[in-house]
């Protein structure tokens, strides 16, 4: 099972409302964890078990964010993600990892995976991540131009990545400068870092 | 592991979960020799202590973990949770007697899902899901009788002739399935990425005999023929190609043990080409029976994930793959017919991976044991033999370093004995390095790219160290160094040939280059990337170019010397040597010259196209310029030799800035008008001209496709030209404020996706004029 942080986003004809954009926080677990289940399995062939929620949200509740309608706070959206020093290659990065991403239908086409994603930037780059990656299936072309519109490179591509049989693209952001006599190279690392 | 649980209760009034309905009360467990405990309230009084989703987790359960765990009674993810009402197994009654058209239809589909599992999806949602099959493996048959749906083989069911025709597919069938699944495990693949090899601890007749089985398979063919005057028109026939179709392929898998001569190897897949046209004319005779087919036999595999869907292509897709993986097949069988290590590699190697799609992980498989099995390349030549016959070809023509002889000296003062010793431990350094090549070169596109950007730092260590051999043996050799270039300043030190190191380096060059275009051909590059990394890519053809004129300088030198000398060591044998090398490294000379030109055309048109906005960078606030080019340039950073540019540098030379759009366009018109002349030059090549041979047609139809490169890069530009005069924006007018927005009136440049241009490596934008 692997994780494409971002589904297909269709473009909605709705007029944007002004939502409430919220740190996740462990106290909202009853609130908001079936709904947040609810809305990234939605797309996947292949759900995710409560295990893997908890296993992010638990250790860096403080990098998921929610969209929330201000109507009924409702759950609009969600990102979730993890920071952890990546030991696989020399020297250790700090790396952030978008892990999960979705936004409900009838909301998609107002920026709300956009916002979503800035502020796990902007919260990961506050806790002095050096660099910030994820994958996307190669047919999300929308996943991809959100990316790389805020700064996203592909590093490289992964062959029959997903279960479907897809293929996808790791997308780096780098935040500072690593020395390059060290690092080895993101065309090396092992994919299966993250997820299997 | 996660030890939260919800659980109801007064202890945690925050709860806002509704009452649930009372536990039912627990079974009564009573069996011998168990003393069931109820451990209900400790639990409940254990986890009482928790919140709700608290996790408790030591540091060694991963995200592995977590997404290995299972949540019980979800029936995506618990492989026992059934539906009200569903049963376990389905109930299929193998006594039934199948109508000639049903077999037809289980066969057909077998045919898609056995495709599939070629395609790499695993055997449970393909081949297993087929109740036959299943049948015939479980409990594992221990001999070709007891292989069999009905296992009495004395019931009439048994002996059903439509029965007997499926079986003997089936047995042909999986032991082809067989030898592809051990074949592939032989070889370098990415299991789950490439191929699935699980077999889910079903022997796939691994113990069964070929000849029985090709047996059954003769025999149920000979039913048919018997029973031909009872069947409707065409039945029989049909049912016959689909037999032949197992048996070829037996003998095919049989034949490409041998290794032997490709015209012989190539009968079986001929014979499936052949009977694979009238199997899917056929198809209108098939009754499709899907209850023979079901996902809930997954459950019986050694696999804990709950039943997936059954993957299974149309038989219009199956019947496209197949007939390429036929194609693939005969066409592989040609690298065995080995004229030089440089038509192997490059050209035999090189194209047959870039086809698209790009073979099956069988067919890559069974190219990598051709070129590797048992160390014996291609079967009959050793390492050494292609290793120094690229030598002599490449850096070392009619070289005393490589003559055999040199190994029977004995004596330890004989300058042979050291160059012999010198020479076998730069072999034992490098000969996995290049081998390594041909190896990457077989895996799937994405693993090519990304193999050669580890080769690339194993190949800076062998130029490294065979530098030192180098000079080692030039001592020996005593070689006369050679002031080069030609128009190096008064002072300079003289130059001598390093011929190991040169040839080295000139591998890392092509590696370097083949990174690179790789990255156009999976997309790895955004539009406003691509002015850069055209440059990059032409800096690199050009650093090969002027390698390659080194090289030759060399061995210019060395055969003026030997002849001028009138040598007797110069014979016939080594003037053909020289003769070769020297139409080697013009042919490598001009491929340089030919990618330096096109790519710096292409990195001056992207850059006009940037300067005016008709290709514009997406807005990325969160990244800096320089951080961008770490990344993108990160596998060439450990790369000494040649040293990776500064971002400085990089930009300077990318953005041409101080030079006119104007003359931007000029000059990339000149530079792709000359690649055009060198292309006409590549057009007429023979295959002992491009070292192409057995690749001759794939070469050049490659070759054909970077030409049209060329010619649209050619109209591209005069459209650029005539969409500029036309808004006014000629000469300087092009570098004018508010030029962008006036030439956007005028122009639309669309940057394509690599499948959508003549040739994948070259991103040749389509410019149009909007008036």
């Amino acid at each position: 099972m692997r994780m494409d942080p971002t589904p297909p986003t269709a473009l909605s004809s709705k007029p944007p409302i002004e939502l409430q954009y919220i740190q996740y926080d462990h106290s909202l677990e009853a609130q908001y964890l079936p709904a947040i289940r609810a809305l990234i399995s939605k797309d996947l062939s292949e759900p995710y078990s409560i295990y893997v929620y908890r296993y992010f949200l638990y250790q860096w509740g403080h990098l998921c964010y929610m969209a929330l309608n201000p109507i009924d706070s409702s759950l609009v959206g969600v990102i979730i993600c993890k920071l952890e020093h990546h030991v696989s290659h020399s020297p250790p990065t700090h790396r952030g990892y978008i892990a999960m991403l979705a936004v409900s239908a009838p909301f998609r086409g107002q920026k709300v995976a956009t916002s979503l994603v800035e502020k796990a930037i902007d919260a990961m780059a506050q806790k002095n991540a050096d660099e910030i990656v994820l994958e996307t299936e190669e047919t999300n072309v929308p996943a991809m131009r959100l990316y790389e519109r805020l700064g996203f490179l592909r590093s490289k591509k992964l062959h029959r990545y997903y279960l479907n049989g897809n293929s996808a693209y790791r997308l780096v952001l780098l935040l500072r400068h690593i020395d390059p006599d060290a690092a080895a190279d993101y065309a090396l690392d092992d994919d299966k870092d993250y997820i299997m | 592991m996660d030890m939260s649980i919800d659980h109801p209760g007064p202890a945690h009034p925050s709860h806002t979960y509704s009452e649930p309905p009372p536990p039912p009360p627990p079974p009564m467990i009573s069996s011998e020799g168990v003393v069931a405990t109820d451990i209900t309230q400790k639990f409940l009084s254990a986890a009482a202590t928790l919140d709700p989703g608290q996790l408790v987790k030591d540091g060694f359960f991963t995200l592995f973990e977590a997404v290995g765990a299972l949540e019980i009674m979800d029936s995506k993810m618990d492989s026992g949770c059934l539906a009200p009402g569903e049963s376990l197994d389905d109930e299929y009654d193998f006594t039934r007697q199948l109508l000639p058209s049903e077999v037809i239809g289980i066969i057909d589909q077998l045919l898609c899902l056995e495709m599939a599992w070629h395609l790499g999806y695993p055997l449970s949602q393909t081949l297993l899901t087929s109740v036959y099959i299943e049948a015939m493996l479980m409990p594992s048959p221990n001999n070709i009788q007891e292989a069999h749906f009905i296992r009495d083989p004395n019931s009439k069911a048994a002996k059903d002739p439509m029965t007997t025709v499926l079986r003997a597919y089936c047995l042909g069938l999986l032991k082809a399935c067989y030898y592809v699944n051990e074949h592939i495990k032989n070889e370098h693949y990415y299991e789950e990425e490439d191929f699935v090899t699980n077999t889910y601890h079903r022997s796939l007749l691994d113990n069964m005999d070929r000849e029985e089985i090709r047996e059954e398979i003769m025999s149920a063919r000979r039913l048919v023929h018997s029973l031909r005057p009872d069947l409707a028109a065409g039945v029989a026939d049909a049912l016959c190609f689909r037999l032949e179709l197992r048996t070829a392929f037996l003998r095919a898998i049989e034949l490409s043990e041998l290794r032997s001569n490709p015209e012989s190897l190539s009968l079986p897949w001929v014979q499936m080409q052949a009977v694979w046209e009238p199997i899917n004319k056929s198809r209108h005779l098939s009754t499709p029976v899907p209850e023979a087919f079901s996902t809930k036999i997954q459950r019986r595999l050694a696999s804990t994930v709950p039943p997936r869907p059954i993957v299974q292509p149309s038989f219009e897709e199956t019947y496209e793959h197949f007939k390429r993986l036929f194609r693939d097949g005969i066409d592989v069988l040609e690298v065995l017919n080995y004229a030089d290590s440089q038509s192997l590699l490059q050209n035999f190697v090189l194209t047959f991976q870039a086809r698209k799609p790009q073979p099956l992980v069988y067919i890559r498989t069974m190219l990598q044991s051709f070129l590797f099995k048992d160390m014996v390349i291609l079967g009959h030549l050793s390492i050494r033999h292609v290793m120094d016959d690229d030598l002599s070809m490449v850096v070392l023509p009619g070289s005393q370093l490589l003559d055999p002889a040199n190994d029977a000296v004995e004596a330890p003062h004989d300058g042979r004995f050291a160059v012999a010793h010198q020479m076998e431990t730069f072999r034992q350094r490098a000969a996995q390095s290049y081998l390594d090549i041909f190896r990457a070169l077989c895996q799937n596109r994405c693993r090519v790219r990304r193999t050669l950007c580890h080769s690339i730092q194993d190949w800076e260590a062998v130029q490294m160290e065979a530098e030192d051999i180098d000079q080692l043996l030039q001592i020996q050799l005593d070689e006369q160094p050679l002031a080069y270039p030609a128009d190096a300043p008064p002072g300079s030190p003289p130059a001598y040939s390093l011929p190991l190191s040169s040839w080295a380096y000139l591998y890392k060059l092509r590696l370097m280059e083949w990174i690179v275009q790789l990255g156009f051909e999976l997309q790895i590059y955004q539009a406003d990337e691509l002015a850069g990394m055209y440059w990059y890519l032409s800096h690199l053809a050009k650093t090969r170019a002027r390698h390659v004129e080194r090289i030759q300088a060399f061995t210019v030198k060395r055969n003026a010397d030997l002849r001028g000398a009138r040598s007797p060591r110069y014979t016939v044998a080594m003037e053909a040597e020289y003769a070769r090398s020297m139409r080697y490294l013009r042919a490598t000379l001009l491929d340089a010259v030919i990618t330096w030109e096109l790519a710096e055309a292409l990195s001056c048109l992207y850059t006009a196209l940037l300067r005016l906005g008709l290709v514009a960078p997406p807005p990325r606030p969160y990244s800096a310029d320089e951080l961008r080019y770490d990344i993108r340039m990160k596998p060439f950073a450990a790369v000494r030799l040649p040293d990776l540019p500064t971002f400085d540098e990089f930009t300077r030379q990318s953005e041409q800035t101080g030079v006119s759009t104007a003359r931007l366009l000029e000059y990339a018109h000149a530079v792709s008008r000359s690649a055009q002349k060198g292309h006409v030059v590549v057009g007429q090549m023979s295959e002992q001209e491009a070292f192409s041979v057995g690749a001759h047609d794939r070469w050049a139809a490659r070759a054909k496709q970077r030409m049209q490169s060329v010619i649209a890069v050619n109209v591209a530009l005069s459209t650029m030209q005539s969409g500029l005069g036309k808004a006014g924006l000629g000469g300087s007018g092009a570098d004018a404020d508010g030029a962008g927005e006036r030439a956007r009136r005028v122009l639309k440049a669309e940057v394509p996706k690599p499948e959508a241009c003549y040739h994948d490596w070259w991103i040749v934008p389509k410019i149009s004029l909007l008036l």
